[in-house]
């Protein structure tokens, strides 16, 4: 049980690492202060990151049973202020700025999510033994904690953020197929909202239909929003087998590559460290996934299975669609690499869901 | 619970990733590396031009001549620093200014650094000299704002400068981007979306050395859209110039259609100096407490004094509380509600259509105390006031129009007897633009239709005004409107009349004039009117802050008007 916990925690370490010797190398030609500044303050985050796991790994994971109402409340609030006073940033208002940094409440909420839908699917197994998991009526079974997420990503599209908003969706969906919801009630689901698609289509705003569109052919506009997927696929295709060596792709180094360091710095990696680099990555990605699922399996309670099964679900979801994206495989969302993306928050995020995983792992005995 | 798909899954997504990384670097990983190693990609933007600005004769008031900046390649051969300092003599300044420039402004290795802005076209072709022992200096040329006519019509018009975050939270949706450059008030600022160009560029492949191999990629820059203004640059010199030296605004206007023919504010400003901030008057402009950048033809809120009067008579004559036979007698002052309030001079025997060619102030009392606050109100609504206009100009004031009602609701205070009597000659808390008032003389001149005013009149060609020609019927009787019309014309042929001047003018003048009080300072000066009498084609509204009295606004509407004349702009058969 023990060898899990540092198991987690040493490729957590691992990865994070990675990241920020790929956040070096994506800003070091950049003159001026603030790139050279940036890996020093990821090195900051990830510290203090293993001070959230270790904390988080010590604190019993069924209080948040007894959190949750206030955890929803808690994220709502901010996603809530973030109207009120959040900054602009890359034309989107997703950030909520404090004293010397600032938050992205969206990342903390899809933590909150899981760990709601956890808890609420966890109280109806739990109270209505009789009628069965799977028996559970439309209404309690989807409507009803359907509502409850509907309101955040109402607001995280508002700002607009489509790629979290999708996120949460995503993980709202496999919560009720890991919960034992009917499969015809998430199929009958997933049709409405693919006969809604044309609807919903005039309500994205210009530049969101132009990332769709150039997802489908990226050379309808080589300037605009295409030129980061191809700039992104020369990068990770030149890699090779065995990459560029670190600090010498041309792609990244010569910032022909925009946001290297945050939504792609995937690609600065495979370009520097080539197809064997970026499998032993996603190979280190998957045994940290794997250690979620086994602790999930093991364990007797509830809550901490579906908590467990969401968060690895979550982290696995989010490398799926970060790199699918950096291959030019799926619409440009912004969806942080999980522990290597420049960011506070889903440093800071992340580590917090690994040491809750590790808490469930430990606790899991006393059941 | 069905947590034992998650693992297959898991493993399967994984495997996706991993076929598809093996996809771009191993099957296609020579041609992505051929692209990324012999060839580069670079961009280079290429600018349109914003759309022009003309008058409704298709003169140009605002256009964009070729200005250059001077750029420097660190990717290309040839030492950023020796570059710098034969640069730096051209330029007439020195290496570490530069060096700090180019520090400054620096993104990237493949992408071009300024290092200097706007500069002649003489230093721009020795610069280039340079590039035959350096090649790595860019000149690049691109439009820039020109005002052929410096400052005039220059609130009409606007300037331009740097996207503020007020605005480019508001614009983002719309394709505006940190750093453009947009329009600040007038019609560049309200028309902005028609005139701003959209930038193209080419997208390029090159070698090692930074020589072009292949173009990728072309997005042609498109011009902003030309806009046709409703002015008429020569009336609105002559209301410039007979504005000279005074504070205020003058504003000229087809009473039929709406079309604004001149609007000027005073005191101005310079749009160039936006452009080249080097220039001191830029921060003058700004801090100035004069405000010279506020258009005080549809911003500025004033008193509106005796030219409110035409609202209160016409609200006497449709409740029938005076007609043509009503008269009051004026001794140089009354009692209202146990106060004394004056007149400015001694009346005696007043009918109404002396007493608006006089200005009397005693049979306006008398006549607002008959009709009632409420109902002046009523019609000072009908004529325009207390809303916008809904000129197509951005910060456009709406005034206040206060009524006994509004007063108890916002500030639980009473209405006194002293209140209407001040109402009733325009002071007190009425607030107009010189805007509403024009509207307001528009609906006499016009016979009753209350007309929204514009200032585009086409853009790119296409006519627009049809969409902006709103008028409303104002509820009110022919008989009314051209009683008034005729006090109107006494104020002028009348010998005692307030606007007397104007009777020498070769064109017949119709209107009233306003002397505003003011707690601070001198009185405000208005003339508002409209001519030929009989057909009138021109309203006037002339605004003087501060100008001591309405009769230094008849002299200056004496001039604008002798001017047209002399210029050949009236018609005179009216």
């Amino acid at each position: 049980m023990r060898n899990i916990s540092l198991f987690i925690l040493i490729i957590a370490l691992l990865i994070a690492c990675i990241g920020v010797f790929s956040i070096y190398s994506s800003t070091y030609q950049k003159e001026g202060d603030f790139w050279q500044f940036l890996y020093k303050r990821q090195i900051f985050w990830v510290i203090l990151g293993l001070v959230i796991f270790s904390l988080a790994s010590n604190f019993n994971y069924r209080r948040l049973w007894d959190m949750t109402h206030f955890l929803y409340a808690a994220a709502l609030f901010l996603l809530l202020l973030v109207f009120i006073l959040g900054i602009v940033r890359l034309g989107a208002q997703r950030w909520l700025k404090l004293i010397w940094f600032s938050i992205q409440p969206s990342e903390i909420t899809k933590l909150v999510i899981v760990i709601l839908l956890a808890k609420y699917f966890s109280t109806k197994s739990v109270d209505d033994i009789s009628l069965g998991v799977n028996r559970l009526r439309i209404w309690r079974a989807f409507i009803l904690p359907f509502l409850f997420v509907v309101i955040p990503i109402g607001m995280i599209i508002e700002q607009p953020d489509l790629g979290s908003a999708a996120m949460i969706f995503i993980i709202f969906i496999t919560m009720l197929y890991l919960a034992g919801v009917r499969l015809r009630y998430i199929l009958i689901f997933l049709l409405l909202i693919i006969l809604c698609l044309p609807i919903l289509w005039h309500f994205l705003r210009d530049y969101q239909k132009d990332r769709l569109l150039v997802f489908l052919n990226p050379n309808i506009d080589p300037l605009g929003a295409g030129y980061t997927v191809i700039q992104s696929k020369i990068a990770i295709g030149s890699g090779g087998f065995f990459g560029r060596g670190w600090l010498s792709g041309t792609q990244s180094q010569l910032h022909f590559l925009p946001e290297s360091h945050t939504d792609f710095i995937f690609a600065t990696f495979a370009e520097e460290w080539g197809f064997l680099g970026c499998s032993i990555l996603l190979f280190l990605y998957y045994l940290l996934i794997k250690q979620g699922i086994i602790i999930a399996h093991k364990t007797g309670d509830n809550f901490g299975r579906l908590l467990a099964s969401g968060i690895s679900f979550m982290l696995a979801i989010q490398v799926f669609i970060n790199c699918a994206m950096n291959l030019g495989l799926a619409p440009v969302v912004g969806i942080p690499l999980p522990l290597m993306s420049y960011g506070g928050s889903s440093i800071l995020v992340t580590f917090l869901s690994l040491g809750i995983l590790v808490n469930i792992n430990k606790t899991r005995a006393v059941f | 619970m069905r947590i034992n798909l998650i693992k297959p899954f898991v493993i399967i997504i994984f495997l996706f990733l991993v076929l598809g990384i093996f996809n771009l670097e191993i099957i296609q990983g020579a041609r992505y590396r051929r692209l990324s190693n012999k060839n580069c990609i670079r961009l280079i933007p290429q600018q349109g031009s914003r759309g022009r600005i003309l008058d409704r004769h298709g003169e140009v008031i605002v256009d964009n001549r070729l200005s250059y900046d001077a750029m420097v390649s660190s990717y290309a051969n040839g030492s950023v620093d020796k570059t710098l300092s034969s640069a730096a003599g051209i330029l007439d300044t020195n290496f570490k200014d530069l060096k700090d420039a180019f520090r400054r402004q620096y993104a990237a290795p493949f992408m071009p650094t300024t290092i200097a802005k706007n500069i002649e076209a003489k230093k721009a072709i020795a610069l280039e000299e340079l590039n035959q022992d350096l090649d790595n200096i860019i000149i690049r040329p691109y439009p820039l704002r020109h005002y052929p006519y410096a400052r005039l019509a220059c609130h009409v018009i606007g300037y331009l400068n740097e996207i503020d975050r007020w605005r480019l939270t508001r614009l983002v949706d719309y394709g505006y981007k940190t750093k453009d450059i947009v329009g600040f008030g007038g019609v560049e600022e309200k028309y902005d979306y028609y005139l701003r160009q959209e930038e193209g560029g080419l997208s390029v492949e090159v070698d090692h050395r930074g020589r072009l191999v292949s173009v990728l990629g072309f997005r042609p820059p498109a011009n902003g859209k030309d806009i046709q203004l409703t002015i008429d640059l020569k009336i609105q010199k002559i209301t410039e110039e007979a504005l000279r030296g005074r504070n205020g605004s003058v504003i000229l206007m087809d009473p039929d259609s709406g079309e604004i023919l001149a609007m000027a504010s005073n005191p101005n400003f310079s749009p160039a100096a936006f452009i080249n901030k080097t220039d001191a008057s830029f921060r003058n402009f700004l801090n100035n407490p004069d405000a010279p950048l506020i258009n005080r033809a549809i911003s500025g809120v004033y008193p509106a004094g005796s030219v409110f009067k035409v609202v209160v008579a016409a609200s006497a004559l449709e409740a029938g509380k005076v007609n043509s036979a009503t008269s009051f007698y004026c001794p140089g002052s009354t009692r209202v509600g146990g106060q004394e309030f004056a007149c400015w001079s001694t009346h005696h025997q007043q009918n109404l259509t002396e007493a608006i060619a006089n200005s009397c102030n005693v049979f306006f009392y008398k006549t607002g105390l008959l009709v009632g606050a409420q109902g002046i109100y009523d019609y000072a609504v009908k004529f325009g006031f207390s809303h916008p206009t809904g000129i197509d100009l951005p910060y456009e004031a709406s005034g206040f129009v206060p009524s006994p009602l509004l007063r108890k609701i916002q500030r639980f205070k009473k209405w006194f007897e002293g209140d209407t009597a001040n109402f009733a000659i325009g002071q007190g808390e009425l607030l107009v633009t010189p805007l509403q008032v024009a509207r307001m003389m528009a609906v006499l001149a016009n016979k009753g239709a209350l007309v929204t005013p514009y200032i585009a009149r086409s853009v790119d060609g296409k006519d627009i005004s049809g969409s902006r020609k709103k008028t409303i019927k104002v509820d009110i009787k022919e008989g009314t409107i051209s009683y008034i019309r005729q006090g109107l014309r006494s104020v002028v042929v009348d010998s005692s009349g307030t606007a007397n001047i104007l009777s020498s003018l070769p064109v017949s003048v119709a209107g009233k004039t306003g002397t505003a009080q003011v707690s601070r300072g001198q009185a405000h000066g208005w003339f508002a009117g409209f001519f030929p009498f009989k057909n009138p084609r021109f309203v006037i509204c002339v605004f003087l802050e501060h100008g001591g009295s309405g009769h230094a606004a008849v002299v200056v509407t004496k001039q604008i008007i002798e001017n047209m004349a002399t210029e050949g702009l009236i018609d005179s058969s009216g």
